[in-house]
């Protein structure tokens, strides 16, 4: 388990981290999610030792350093490889250097590129390929020693929703094997479709932490989504609705003060009859992180 | 492996796999294959010049000279006609005509330039003997007579030995070992700084101190550089002695070199001894530091000039040498023979030109090794903060940055 407590880290007179402390679980994957700036990525520079910091960050019990570097496959937020080199010759040297050894690597490398859909052959070098197409390489250069702790900053990024997909895929199947994984993002849907545990940073401060049930429910069910034959109107007059939103013809999101009075208005808007739609939920993760960091800035 | 060696292997093969690294190492065999073959072609296409041809219907006379002067004399041509031709079409450089008229002997020399003077005397003395056998023959003396006639003066040289005068091997000594220091850390300086530089600020840096420690991958980086340039000096090496071997057997460098076997051979010497530790160590000092300003330059777009304070530092340790060519027991050499970075010239500048105590050159190379394994050592520590951070500001500002940068472990 990597363990983060009381994580604190000053550059100059900002305060880039503030008192930080979560877990990170193998076998489970959590979201690190904050606007620019907020500290996700000094807390993966924290995690990896590249800065001094206050706290504490133990993997399994064990202070990061060179000892534990085998187990981790590390992603970085801007993507980069050596251009001259081949596929097969950056994939073998991140892997001799994660202690792999080349002969052990080199049959996997095919299947990977497989898997992952890079367009080329693994004679190519890193300089001849596409933008994604070297993103897609870099991933397999961080997963393809079966890490135990994966460190994701912003993965997503830049890709297409069917590489997506893919990479969505891999992460899960890391996760399966019992890795803990950790990944920022600033995609609340990718984050809420494969994370189990999620913290929010602001201004340096974990301001949300647990899991995503947790955390949207911390929020209350004070959403009901309905589709209908009303007008804004109508449904603005009901008792303890707050705001109606109207995101597409017929379709309305009613905010409300009390998420007790969802039955009530049930009985109102359906008096026994059909109904195409109607669903009481707590805010979307996009809601919750526009709410969080909204409030950051009154 | 060791991650350390893996580093290294990666950073020299990715060297001198490169087209330049060929170039840089084929260059001066090229030059010197180039110098060869025209001096070859020079040679064999005027060899035939330099000769002549010996014409005369006096057999024995005709013999006579040719015995005495085979390499300079074609015998395949016998008549004027066919000398003339070969004159003309300047295949040889003249030709000879003897003749005996009564009891003297007569030459003419045919050509459109004088005779070689080494020639000509050699053709007169060939031509003495003849007619002093012919008088000898004509004044019918009695044996005892002949033999009187024949004493000779006795000539003898009573020679003191000889200062030994080797100022031109020294002189030589100091500007092989001097112009090779100064090209083998240029050229490296700017390769190390580069290699270092381009990857200043990148991601993959990430990647990799996720992997290693800085310190490891710093000291592969210097190794993989080091082993490069050892390929270099080994190739150039064993360049040099085939070379050397195929001079001795191409016949115009053979004569150059018999003539000239003892200034080779204290050349040699002078330079195949602690000379070329200290050109080796001056290497790993200079690379160290060529290290260091590539990884403070502000981005890996910047790591053309990375290399200036290695190369500038570089050509003040070598220019400073010159004024000093006529005064070398000046205070100034014999302490800048001790200073680091300095030393790699001023102690072989002062070994070669006069005797050094051992204990001064034990305290000059434990400076310099202690140098080098201090700022190894210290540069390895700084090394992950300098290559992560991306500060754009000054250099001096990253310099200061970088020098005060001591990362704190928890």
């Amino acid at each position: 388990m990597l363990s983060i407590q009381h994580l604190s880290k000053k550059f100059g007179d900002l305060q880039a981290l503030d008192d930080i402390s979560f877990d990170v679980v193998p076998g489970e994957i959590t979201g690190l999610i904050g606007q620019n700036g907020a500290g996700k990525s000094t807390t993966f520079h924290s995690i990896l030792n590249f800065l001094d910091y206050e706290g504490q960050i133990r993997w399994h019990g064990q202070p990061v350093d060179e000892t534990v570097f085998d187990t981790i496959g590390y992603l970085p937020e801007e993507r980069s490889l050596m251009p001259k080199l081949t596929i097969e010759q950056q994939i073998v040297y991140l892997a001799r250097l994660k202690d792999k050894k080349a002969k052990d690597i080199r049959p996997q490398i095919d299947p990977w590129l497989k898997r992952f859909e890079v367009k080329g052959q693994k004679s190519d070098k890193i300089k001849s390929l596409s933008k994604g197409n070297k993103q897609k390489v870099q991933l397999i250069c961080t997963m393809i020693h079966n890490p135990k702790l994966l460190i994701l900053d912003e993965p997503f990024s830049g890709l297409d929703p069917v590489n997506m997909d893919i990479l969505k895929q891999a992460i899960l199947g890391a996760k399966d094997q019992g890795a803990a994984i950790i990944f920022s993002s600033h995609d609340m849907a990718n984050v809420e479709s494969v994370c189990d545990n999620l913290v929010m940073l602001r201004n340096g401060q974990a301001i949300l932490n647990g899991t995503l049930d947790d955390v949207r429910n911390q929020f209350g069910k004070n959403q009901i989504h309905v589709t209908g034959p009303w007008s804004v109107q109508e449904l603005a007059d009901l008792p303890h609705v707050t705001k109606v939103l109207t995101p597409r013809p017929r379709q309305f999101v009613l905010h409300l003060d009390d998420p007790g009075a969802g039955p009530a208005i049930f009985e109102t808007l359906t008096q026994g009859k059909y109904i195409e739609a109607f669903v009481q939920q707590a805010p979307t993760l996009d809601e919750i992180f526009r709410m969080e960091v909204g409030a950051g800035h009154e | 492996m060791n991650k350390l060696w893996i580093v290294t292997a990666e950073t020299y093969l990715r060297q001198v796999k490169t087209w330049s690294f060929l170039i840089l190492i084929l260059s001066p065999f090229i030059f010197f294959g180039i110098s060869a073959g025209a001096g070859y072609f020079a040679g064999s296409s005027t060899a035939g010049q330099d000769k002549i041809a010996v014409i005369s219907q006096q057999q024995p006379l005709r013999q006579q000279v040719i015995r005495q002067n085979k390499g300079d004399v074609n015998q395949k041509i016998i008549t004027q006609k066919a000398a003339e031709k070969a004159v003309k079409a300047e295949d040889l450089a003249g030709y000879l005509i003897l003749s005996q008229s009564g009891q003297r002997v007569k030459a003419v020399y045919h050509s459109t330039r004088n005779m070689d003077d080494t020639l000509k005397k050699q053709v007169q003395a060939s031509l003495s003997q003849y007619q002093q056998a012919l008088n000898l023959n004509e004044a019918k003396l009695t044996p005892q007579q002949t033999q009187a006639l024949q004493q000779q003066p006795i000539f003898q040289q009573q020679l003191k030995e000889k200062q030994k005068d080797d100022s031109l091997a020294k002189l030589l000594s100091f500007w092989i070992m001097a112009f090779l220091a100064y090209m083998i850390l240029t050229t490296y300086a700017s390769i190390t700084a580069q290699e270092i530089a381009s990857e200043k600020g990148t991601k993959i840096m990430e990647i990799i101190f996720s992997s290693t420690t800085a310190r490891k991958y710093f000291f592969g980086k210097i190794l993989g550089v080091l082993l490069v340039i050892l390929t270099q000096i080994g190739i150039y090496l064993g360049g040099g002695v085939l070379c050397y071997l195929l001079a001795q057997r191409l016949t115009f460098s053979r004569e150059f070199l018999a003539d000239n076997h003892t200034l080779i051979s204290a050349v040699l010497h002078n330079l195949v001894n602690i000379n070329l530790l200290y050109l080796l160590l001056g290497v790993v000092l200079f690379t160290v530091l060529s290290a260091f300003s590539g990884a403070l330059v502000a981005k890996a777009e910047d790591a053309s000039k990375a290399a200036t304070p290695a190369v500038y530092l570089n050509m003040i340790a070598f220019f400073s040498t010159f004024p000093f060519q006529g005064n070398t027991h000046s205070i100034v050499v014999t302490i800048l023979s001790y200073v680091p970075f300095f030393s790699s010239y001023f102690m072989p500048f002062r070994m070669i030109n006069y005797t050094v105590s051992p204990v001064e050159i034990t305290i000059s190379l434990l400076i310099l090794v202690v140098t080098i394994i201090g700022s190894a050592a210290y540069i390895g520590s700084i090394y992950e903060g300098l290559m992560l951070q991306t500060d754009d500001s000054s250099f001096f500002k990253r310099f200061k940055r970088g020098l005060s940068y001591r990362k704190q472990r928890s």
